[in-house]
């Protein structure tokens, strides 16, 4: 690559991008300064959960894995969605959603580091983690599909940092990205982002000794869901951009994405009812577990009343985003959008891990609900995830406004 | 423009997924397990079972009969009873006490042989040589050997014993056999197991 | 594009750079602190300082499994002031552990249990049991249906027992799961763990269809004068929180041609353990001469582990 001459290199971009990060209303600072209580929060709750072990969590020897594997699962679908966005702005050259995909690839970044960090306090021995290291420790690849999911996780980060990155930093300098550096990596991103959710739903779903996970529709309906909250929830990222920024989203793009949502929702919600029939046309002993989630089983019922509230409003959501009742008023879109994304993290979280592991596989069934200290632990990573998606999002905006603004025209 | 970068791809993604496919096929091949183990008919020599040195135990006896793989030793019995030898006290005198029976031998309840015919003290021991039991007219039991006699109704359990799906051995897997001895485990005057709380419990999950 | 490549390379070869010095930064402590009784404890620290960057068990050769054993009975006597052996002895040849269980003989007195506690020093705080014996009334045949949790006199009529444990499948799915290849099975068809290499993710927990693995959710506690001394790497030697743990066949008597602590303790005979190679076995005698059946065989998992009736 041949060097800049301009006094804008690398070094001035990530200067600018910090001051830029930190310069902002007295709102935008108390906003930083609540994302950062937030972040304490969780580490108050990691150290608590360091000092004492896992106990500190309300998980045991039959519900092995709990809340925040659950909100790992959610979040890698949340990651995956960018491709909604990513394949009609580059492949398709949608002009409306080319000017959001940066937004939908930040809010990737976030998720994945989201995700990251909830398998990294899910872990037993945090400070063992370099046997995972090829070179210094063992991966056990191609075998084990947990292996698979941190190699394709990290290779998604890295794609999804870095081919933002780049643009970003061309426009910095004024420049056009070259196409032929960063297209290629484009394409093998769309693969990659289905890929990541597959071997996430693999991960469960290659489990034999669950009879709940294990099935074949998982793959197939995480995808689902996650195209319908993931670009939900950059959707909401979106209005807030809009509201909060002088970076303008036009009506179109939210038309857009809420027919992407309303889609994957209805074959989300289609999948669902297959699997419901499934289990309770005929149930066997495997549907155990999907009665323990519906109904409750012995008296355990802690999950019934979420489980309910996921459906009901995971329909709601879906009918009122469908009809979109105020057209192009769109008053009920941020609800409904808040609505489905609820639902479908209740139904893909707690509502698809628990049950997995209850009825254990000797029959014994317990109660899980998620203990204080996992409940900081999760505000902690998702303020951490916010802070993420902030920290990224708004130099990128002001570079991408500049940018436009100078070079609008040649478009 | 964009359409033939699709093509291509699909031109690399097909045979990528079949290579993956085969791979995943190839790796989770038949593996056949514990099938094999009908294979092994090789007879192993008992003592190189584990590089371990393997010590015989005090107070063996030969059992006189063989299991599948040749002689094996079983837990004596007469060093563990307490007023043996019997003859000591039954030597052909008279006992002049009433309910001598009774007295001598109170910790003694026969509950063997069900409430229809409930067995009697010479159904077993021999009354001519009290220091043996008796098997039929004329031919006499050591108490070491005392699988003879339980063998002789509890035939089933005896052919188990021998192959050992019945009783357990006496701390080794490895080495000699040494096994226990059908008393060893049942009091033979009431050899059901009493019912008794257990020695400890499994607290719930949380 | 470049320039992140060669970062990538730079934060490798950080890392090993990091993992050596340390290493030798550890020896220098541990040399340098030999017999001064300033701080009692940082002999200690540097022990556990050089544990902290060994390698896989399989990987280490004879001398720095040596190493690592030394290292962990040295800590054993700072840390609890305790003299413990620990083994590293290997499988034999012609060697293949199985195991029966009679549901016949079964009667529930829980003796196995009590037993694999003491024998493999488990936690006595969260009471974590390797066994469990399942009380079921007649007219079924799967643990799941059975109380786990009784305590009452046994046996109780109308009832039978089943006993359950890590099955030690031929085809575990348990080691396929491991996301480091911290468990595996053994030549002798033991399922073991490296307690140091398991990073405590909990996904062979997830993969297991039988309940036979167990997670330190606490730092695990053993009174001091109950410690089981003499101790196999691989099997009932101090673990710490945050790592998995399993019946290993009590591989530390197991492989000294000694039964396991559960079938030594049964009272009832229950328990039939031994080699599946040696045609002339106990284990054999049952599997040729009595029906068997194991549990969940439609997975495939291949568990050396079969139940019996008289």
């Amino acid at each position: 690559m041949k060097k800049d001459t301009t006094s804008k290199g690398l070094f001035s971009f990530i200067k600018d991008a910090i001051l830029w990060n930190l310069s902002g209303s007295i709102g935008y600072q108390v906003y930083l300064c609540l994302l950062v209580c937030l972040m304490l929060i969780g580490v108050y709750g990691y150290f608590i959960q360091f000092r004492l072990g896992l106990s500190a969590t309300n998980m045991s020897n039959i519900v092995s894995w709990g809340f925040y594997i659950s909100n790992f699962t959610f979040l890698v679908g949340v990651a995956a969605a960018a491709v909604m966005l990513i394949l009609p702005a580059y492949v398709f050259n949608d002009k409306d959603l080319h000017k959001v995909v940066i937004i939908g690839e930040v809010v990737a970044v976030g998720a994945l580091v989201m995700c990251m960090s909830f398998v990294f306090v899910d872990l037993g021995r945090p400070l063992q983690f370099w046997h995972l290291v090829p070179g210094i420790g063992q991966l056990n690849f191609p075998s084990s599909l947990l292996s698979w999911d941190i190699l394709v996780l990290n290779g998604y980060l890295a794609l999804n940092a870095l081919i933002p990155a780049y643009i970003v930093y061309c426009h910095y300098k004024g420049k056009e990205p070259v196409g032929r550096y960063y297209k290629p990596f484009v394409f093998i991103s769309i693969g990659w982002a289905v890929a990541i959710h597959m071997v996430t739903a693999f991960l469960y779903q290659g489990l034999p000794a669950r009879p709940f996970w294990n099935n074949s529709l998982m793959g197939p309906r995480f995808l689902a869901s996650a195209f319908a909250a993931g670009p939900a929830i950059i959707c909401l990222v979106l209005h807030v951009v809009n509201s909060a920024t002088d970076y303008k989203i036009d009506n179109k793009i939210f038309n857009k994405l809420r027919i992407i949502i309303v889609s994957a929702a209805v074959i989300n919600l289609l999948m669902l009812f297959s699997e419901v029939f499934k289990e309770f046309y005929f149930p066997t002993q495997h549907s155990q577990s999907a009665i323990y989630l519906f109904f409750g089983l012995e008296g355990h019922n802690s999950l019934v009343p979420w489980i309910w509230t996921a459906i009901s409003i995971n329909l709601l959501g879906t009918v009122i985003l469908a009809f979109n009742p105020f057209g192009e008023r769109q008053v009920f879109l941020m609800p409904a959008l808040v609505l489905l994304i609820v639902g479908i993290w209740i139904e893909k979280g707690i509502g698809l891990i628990v049950p997995g592991l209850v009825p254990s596989p000797m029959g014994e069934i317990i109660n899980y609900s998620p203990s204080n200290v996992e409940l900081f632990i999760t505000v902690g990573v998702l303020g951490l995830g916010m802070f993420v998606v902030t920290m990224l999002l708004k130099p990128a905006l002001i570079i991408e406004k500049q940018y436009e603004d100078s070079h609008g025209e040649h478009h | 423009m964009e359409k033939p970068i699709i093509k291509k791809s699909l031109f690399y993604i097909f045979p990528g997924l079949l290579i993956f496919f085969y791979a995943l096929a190839a790796f989770s091949g038949e593996n056949e397990g514990t099938r094999n183990i009908k294979k092994a008919i090789v007879k192993l020599n008992k003592a190189q079972q584990v590089k371990a040195v393997i010590p015989v135990p005090k107070n063996i006896v030969r059992a006189n009969v063989k299991y599948q793989g040749g002689v094996f030793f079983t837990e004596t019995r007469k060093d563990k009873i307490k007023r043996f030898r019997c003859s000591s006290c039954h030597n052909n005198k008279k006992v002049s006490i009433q309910n001598a029976a009774a007295i001598a031998h109170a910790d003694i309840k026969v509950v063997h042989g069900g409430k229809d015919k409930p067995l009697s003290c010479y159904t077993c021991h021999s009354q001519e040589d009290r220091d043996f039991l008796v098997a039929g007219k004329e031919s006499k039991i050591d108490l070491d050997h005392v699988y003879d006699m339980c063998g002789q109704c509890h035939f089933r359990q005896k052919r188990d014993w021998i192959g050992g799906a019945h009783g357990k051995r006496v701390a080794y897997w490895a080495g000699e056999r040494v096994v226990k001895n059908c008393t060893s485990c049942h009091n033979p005057h009431s050899p059901r197991f009493e019912k008794r709380w257990p020695k400890t419990y499994s607290v719930p999950q949380k | 594009m470049d320039s992140d490549k060669k970062k990538k390379i730079n934060r490798r070869t950080f890392l090993k750079g990091a993992a050596s010095a340390a290493i030798t930064g550890g020896v220098a402590v541990t040399a340098g602190c030999k017999g001064k009784g300033l701080l009692g404890s940082s002999e200690a620290f540097a022990l556990e300082f050089q544990e902290y960057f060994k390698k896989h068990y399989r990987l280490m050769t004879k001398t720095e499994r040596k190493e690592t054993v030394s290292r962990l009975e040295k800590l054993a006597r700072l840390r609890q002031d305790i003299t413990v052996n620990i083994d590293t002895t290997g499988p034999s040849e012609n060697v293949l552990f199985g195991y029966a269980f009679n549901v016949t003989r079964c009667e529930g007195y829980m003796e196995c249990v009590q037993a694999c506690v003491e024998e493999n020093n488990l936690d006595r705080k969260s009471n974590t049991q390797y066994i469990r014996v399942f009380e079921m009334e007649h007219g079924q045949m799967s643990p799941d249906k059975g109380d786990g949790k009784y305590f009452h006199m046994v046996p109780k009529e109308g009832h039978f027992y089943m006993g359950v444990q890590c099955f030690h499948c031929e085809n575990p799915p348990c080691v396929k799961a491991c996301p480091t290849k911290a468990t595996w099975k053994e030549k002798d068809g033991i399922v073991v763990v490296d307690y140091d290499w398991c990073i405590g993710c909990r996904y062979c927990m997830a993969a297991c269809p039988y309940w036979g693995r167990r997670f330190n959710w606490n730092q695990p506690e053993v009174p001091k004068e109950e410690i089981t001394k003499e101790q196999h790497y691989l099997g009932n030697r101090k673990r710490v929180k945050g790592m998995m743990e399993k019946c290993t066949f009590c591989i530390q008597r197991s492989r000294k041609g000694e039964l396991t602590a559960c079938v030594e303790a049964c009272p009832t005979g229950a328990r039939v353990f031994g080699n599946l190679l040696d045609p002339d076995s106990e284990i054999r005698f049952v599997l040729e001469n009595k029906k068997v059946y194991r549990l969940k065989e439609d997975l495939g998992t291949d568990p050396k582990f079969w139940y019996f009736i008289d």
